[in-house]
């Protein structure tokens, strides 16, 4: 005899997985509609009853149940308008007695109902909720844009360069001096989440972002978040992060979890004190120089242009290009395969695979030349 | 038992009946009792946060929209027959309405609740 084996039974499970800050602020904003659902029925009810009963009393009285007339004394009792009884047959014994409950009733609720409903509205979230679900739509439709996590006097100076370069960049803070001080900067694109959560770092649109900024003051918590992001973008070359440390040992580590560049605060400072003094001499081009590698001066940036093997620049020379007359900008010196910095560059000057060209001139004619020569490698 | 669910589901069931009794039946009293039974499935499904409550709202407002004008169209224009057609309308809309409403209830049955 053929044996049967039992199924096992069949249980749909709801997928656990974590929803994106879009879909939770979207939820949020449709549940805003929820606290005006008791007091749109209510008055909704009072409408109903009103017009119906001045129907039925203009029918018994007339013949006729007229909708129109109905509705609108209904309106005008529990308005506290008052127009009188326009209604036919509402002048009735029947239709005063009618009336007079309906006033009673009706007129509560229609205050009521009103000043909730208005309030819900005008001071409640639903504006505010809508103003996020927005901005978080068109941050997902950024690309190659820096996020900032954590805002505090240093994320104020990067948003406000980032600005002046037009360069897009979302901030994510929780605290809130932090959010009070992003209202007060203008920025554009803010989430108020804590900025570790992953659902956060997708929000901001962390697959298409050039930048990743770790500020939270803290060095556990950068560790977490660099973590966090790596787990999402693993490759250091789609995504570049950039962090603080308060020690040179603890700088390492991040950098060996993941972040591109874990910067001191302390001795960044020192050294650039340190440059002051070494150049006392010609103080003024040690500080040009500092304020373009800063990027504090937006009109005039170096920029580096690394030669890949498909480029059309392997093994021409300088002049060749002559990249001084056509794109008014100046190689400065080239970075060999080797790490060797080539300062005593001439026309004769011959370009290798593998090399870095530093380029020196007005940051419209670098961004010319980037964009002409990424079309052309492509 | 969830008590706004079970007003919700009355309302849309009423909705569906009163505006058939009104397509069979063109009577002044069924219809603003059918309008009233529409606008007050669709005050309640405002905010819901089910399953399928956004194609159950619209599917709701559609029916509104159909009901209003016929509302309007029979006191007003006294036209019956274009009231009822509109009518016919609400009535496609509440069926799909109320079959959403058990899709719904046979999904939810299946999830587990965390």
């Amino acid at each position: 005899m053929k044996r049967f084996k039992k199924k096992p039974k069949v249980k749909f499970t709801k997928k656990k997985t974590e929803k994106s800050l879009l879909e939770l602020y979207e939820r949020k904003f449709i549940e805003q509609f929820k606290l005006l659902t008791f007091p749109l029925f209510m008055l909704h009810v009072a409408i109903f009853v009103g017009t119906l009963g001045y129907m039925i009393i203009s029918d018994v009285y007339t013949g006729t149940a007229n909708f129109i007339d109905a509705f609108y004394m209904t309106i005008i009792t529990i308005g506290t308008i008052g127009f009188g009884e326009i209604a036919p047959a509402t002048d009735t014994p029947l239709g005063r007695i009618f009336t007079s409950f309906l006033a009673l009733s009706g007129i509560g609720i229609f205050t009521t109902s009103v000043t909730v409903v208005i309030r819900t509205i005008v001071s409640g979230n639903i504006i505010e909720l809508y103003k996020i679900v927005i901005m978080l739509k068109d941050i997902q439709n950024l690309k190659d844009h820096v996020i900032i996590c954590g805002y505090n006097k240093t994320s104020a100076w990067l948003a406000r360069t980032l600005k002046e370069r037009k360069l897009d960049f979302v901030v994510i803070d929780d605290t809130s001096s932090a959010l009070e001080y992003i209202h007060k900067h203008n920025i554009r694109y803010f989430i108020s989440e804590d900025p570790i959560k992953r659902s956060t770092l997708e929000s901001s649109n962390i697959r298409k972002a050039k930048v990743l900024i770790a500020n939270l003051e803290d060095d556990a918590r950068n560790i977490a978040l660099i973590v966090t992001a790596r787990l999402i973008v693993p490759s250091k070359e789609e995504l570049a992060i950039y962090t603080f440390a308060s020690t040179d040992g603890t700088a390492e580590k991040m950098e060996e979890l993941g972040a591109n560049k874990a910067l001191v605060s302390n001795k960044i400072l020192a050294t650039r004190l340190a440059s002051y003094i070494f150049h006392t001499g010609s103080g003024y081009i040690a500080d040009l120089l500092d304020k373009i590698a800063f990027g504090e001066v937006s009109d005039v940036d170096i920029l580096e242009y690394k030669i890949e093997e498909s480029s059309p620049l392997v093994g021409k020379k300088l002049k060749d290009i002559d990249l001084r007359r056509i794109y008014r900008i100046s190689v400065i010196a080239i970075r060999r395969k080797d790490g060797y910095i080539d300062i005593n560059i001439t026309g004769d000057t011959q370009i290798d695979q593998g090399d870095t060209l530093i380029i020196f001139g007005s940051t419209k004619n670098l961004r010319n030349l980037e964009k002409i020569y990424k079309e052309v490698v492509k | 038992m969830k008590y706004k669910k079970i007003l919700t589901d009355f309302f849309m069931l009423m909705a569906f009946t009163t505006t058939l009794s009104f397509v069979f039946n063109p009577n002044p009293y069924e219809l603003v009792i059918a309008t009233f039974a529409n606008l007050s499935a669709t005050i309640l499904k405002l905010g819901e946060g089910r399953i399928l409550s956004t194609e159950m709202t619209a599917a709701s407002f559609v029916a509104d929209v159909h009901l209003l004008p016929a509302t309007f169209i029979y006191f007003w224009l006294g036209d019956v027959q274009e009231s009822v057609s509109l009518a016919v309308g609400a009535v496609a809309a509440n069926i799909v309405s109320i079959i959403l409403a058990i899709i719904e209830a046979i999904l939810a049955s299946f999830y587990e609740e965390d």
